[in-house]
């Protein structure tokens, strides 16, 4: 049986967190299939990286070539196709990332080999490989076997496992790229960087929403204070970006964001229709307003009708009082 | 849709157009926003720069009121080549999540509001309402709107029109569950194809119900069912127009005094694009004790208040003032109690306008239907 080739994924210079990520999952996996791993890095200039990856205990082998020097997928799916044919792994897995999902498709109809994507964990019995993906927004667990195959392509969801502590250091191994000739179809264009400060409140697992009820900008320091306690990030009504008080790009509802946290903690937030819309995948909504009537309410898990400047002090000193 | 058969300047005809400018002088978005809709006209001639000119934010901040339309010497509709360059940018797919989801939402469940398609008689619970069975005939053929339907702030309209329809004895019928979004919002986004779907199949479900007009609460359906449903058998009204019937054949009994200065806003889809003016006005004037005013910019020259076009999804880069603001305080000047309107988005944007300028206390937006609700005897 071949190995487990695990594809380390790296940009601007750095690995990402995937691939550490994978080097949890694909030891236990090569030990239940009787075989080794084997990470793969492709890219220019590979040394610093290759020795990181080294550190896991395993074999890692580097393409290291000029024209590997930013993420191309057509390049990747060539390298890809070449290395399957050599050396035969028994798996190849990847990150479900925009780079994995960007070649691995591809590279499953070239190659016509099974494919799971966004797995969450990974397991061998009696011959077969199974793979655990979720359905309906993570609400159902789904174990998926894969047909029989000389080699299985998986792409691993981010985030849902630890990285492991680094082990004894492993082989690196440099490999002649397969790709002679530079690939013109599709071409590096430049790096766009979000904003430096900027939250996309659409991944906060904790956000603290203010409306109307804020009534002027200085009030806003309470509500920083409040988030900066439960580690929270600042999101608003269209009134409230509206009014200057918090940034566009942190508006929630129909024509602001589509936010789904933790915890979603409404402030002097009437809760028209359009803005429920942008919060209806929060887990626990807790509302805070002066109207008992206003329609937010009937969203919310917790009801605090209350000004909310008298309610954020006590919850901030309640806060502080827990945490000693 | 393609549009291999025909270019661009065919399909829009941008030849006929004389560049004189009205529809951007006229155009009530360029007080908030860098919208040149004349220049978008001019542009668009050369196929090479299309592209571009639909990777420019502006596009979005029209709002599809019509007044460019209404406005231009040459009867061209210089809005729909804002919604052309839409077209161009939801065909390759680089689309704003916000305007994608209300497109999927209307796809899969028959609405842009992301809500479930059983749940969209909701608005009827506790009423007794008659349900249309296809094949049986109805004078009154209702059709709701998704707004309504789902957004508790003004299922009211619906609820009230029930209990008047109950007390004149029309012949009238809802439909149930299966009424399907009119697309306005959608061919005003740009989603061409889904909006051909949805006239196909709106066509041929209404058509079942052999209904002698079919009677929209929101002015965006009875435009869109009025102007883009070429198949459609029924005759399309707006409900204004079925209740000054009402009032003409004496079936309205008002109660009450209400003894307050109505403002009346004239919501775009009603008025410039379907001319539907008097009707709201004789309503509201019918109500006992009314005081009637008009604002300074009315009827034709309605301002919009930026509800529609799809805005419900999008927001404009502009910090300015909102439109429905300016028209808040214009009524404030009026010394107006109360800002009614005809059109469920109208009461959504002013509402919000009057709340944000701190008016809540002294005025209030309704709904004509609102209105009516509670001034017609039972």
């Amino acid at each position: 049986m071949g190995n487990i080739l695990v594809l380390a994924e790296h940009r601007q210079g750095a690995l990402r967190d995937i691939s550490y990520e994978m080097m949890a999952l694909a030891p236990k996996l090569a030990e239940d299939m009787g075989c080794e791993v084997t990470v793969l890095l492709v890219g220019s200039k590979m040394d610093d990286l290759a020795k990181k990856m080294a550190a896991y205990g395993s074999k890692v082998l580097v393409v290291d070539d000029p024209l590997f020097e930013n993420f191309n997928a057509e390049k990747y799916q060539k390298v890809l196709s070449a290395l399957i044919d050599d050396l035969k792994p028994a798996v190849v897995m990847t990150g479900q990332t925009a780079q994995g999902v960007d070649f691995i498709p591809a590279l499953a109809v070239e190659k016509n080999l099974p494919l799971v994507a966004e797995a969450i964990s990974l397991e061998y019995a009696n011959g077969t490989l199974k793979a655990t993906r979720q359905l309906y927004s993570g609400k159902v667990n789904a174990t998926v076997a894969f047909k029989p195959a000389d080699t299985y392509l998986v792409t691993i969801r981010e985030g849902v496992v630890e990285p492991p502590d680094a082990a004894a250091d492993g082989a690196v191994e440099k490999v002649d790229s397969p790709l002679k000739d530079d690939l013109t179809y599709r071409s590096f264009v430049e790096y766009i960087e979000a904003e430096v400060g900027d939250v996309d409140i659409t991944q906060s697992d904790t956000l603290v929403a203010v409306g109307r009820g804020l009534k002027e900008d200085k009030n806003l320091s309470i509500i920083e204070e409040l988030a900066q306690a439960i580690r929270a990030d600042i999101a608003g009504s269209r009134a409230a970006t509206d009014a200057g008080w918090i940034p566009h790009d942190r508006q929630v509802g129909t024509s602001g964001k589509s936010v789904k946290p933790k915890l979603y903690i409404a402030m002097g937030i009437s809760g028209a229709f359009q803005h429920v819309a942008g919060m209806k995948g929060a887990k626990t909504v807790v509302a805070i307003n002066k109207d008992p009537e206003a329609p937010i309410f009937t969203v919310a898990d917790y009801a605090i009708v209350d000004d909310m400047f008298k309610v954020v002090p006590k919850l901030i000193e309640k806060l502080k009082e827990l945490k000693g | 849709m393609s549009t291999e058969s025909q270019t661009f300047t065919e399909k829009y005809d941008l030849l006929g157009c004389i560049q004189c400018g009205r529809c951007t002088g006229g155009c009530p978005v360029t007080v908030r926003a860098d919208l040149n809709v004349r220049r978008f006209v001019y542009d668009a001639y050369y196929e090479e720069k299309l592209d571009e000119l639909a990777r420019l934010a502006e596009i979005w901040d029209c709002t599809a009121c019509h007044t460019c339309a209404v406005r231009c010497p040459k009867g061209l509709k210089p809005l729909e080549v804002l919604l052309g360059l839409r077209t161009m940018i939801i065909e390759s797919g680089k689309v704003e999540p916000t305007v994608r989801d209300a497109l999927q939402s209307v796809l899969l469940e028959g609405n842009p509001w992301e809500k479930s398609r059983a749940a969209r008689s909701d608005w009827m619970e506790g009423l007794d309402v008659k349900i249309a069975e296809p094949g049986v005939p109805v004078e009154n053929l209702f059709f709701v709107c998704c707004t309504i339907a789902y957004d508790p702030r003004v299922k009211s309209i619906a609820r009230n029109i029930v209990g008047l329809l109950n007390k004149s004895g029309v012949d009238y019928a809802f439909l149930d569950e299966s009424e399907t979004c009119c697309g306005s919002e959608v061919f005003t986004l740009g989603e061409e194809g889904l909006f051909e779907m949805l006239v196909e199949d709106n066509t041929e479900l209404l058509n079942e119900y052999t209904a002698k007009r079919l009677v929209c609460l929101s002015p965006h359906c009875f435009t869109t069912y009025k102007t883009r449903y070429p198949d459609l058998k029924a005759e399309v009204i707006h409900y204004t127009q079925l209740l000054v019937e009402l009032l003409e054949e004496g079936k309205l009994n008002w109660k009450g005094d209400l003894q307050k200065t109505i403002v009346y806003h004239d919501p775009c889809y009603l008025g410039k694009q379907s001319n539907v003016y008097d009707e709201p006005r004789t309503l509201l004037k019918n109500i006992p004790g009314v005081k009637m005013v008009e604002f300074e910019r009315s009827r034709e020259r309605s301002l919009c208040c930026e509800g529609g076009g799809g805005k419900m999804w999008v927001e404009s880069e502009s910090k300015k003032e909102r439109l429905a603001e300016t028209r808040i305080k214009d009524a404030k000047a009026l010394e107006a109690d109360i800002v009614a309107v005809a059109c469920p988005f109208c009461v959504l944007t002013l509402e919000d306008a009057m709340k944000s300028l701190g008016y809540e206390e002294e005025m209030r937006v309704a709904e004509i239907m609102e209105l009516l609700g509670e001034f017609v005897e039972a």
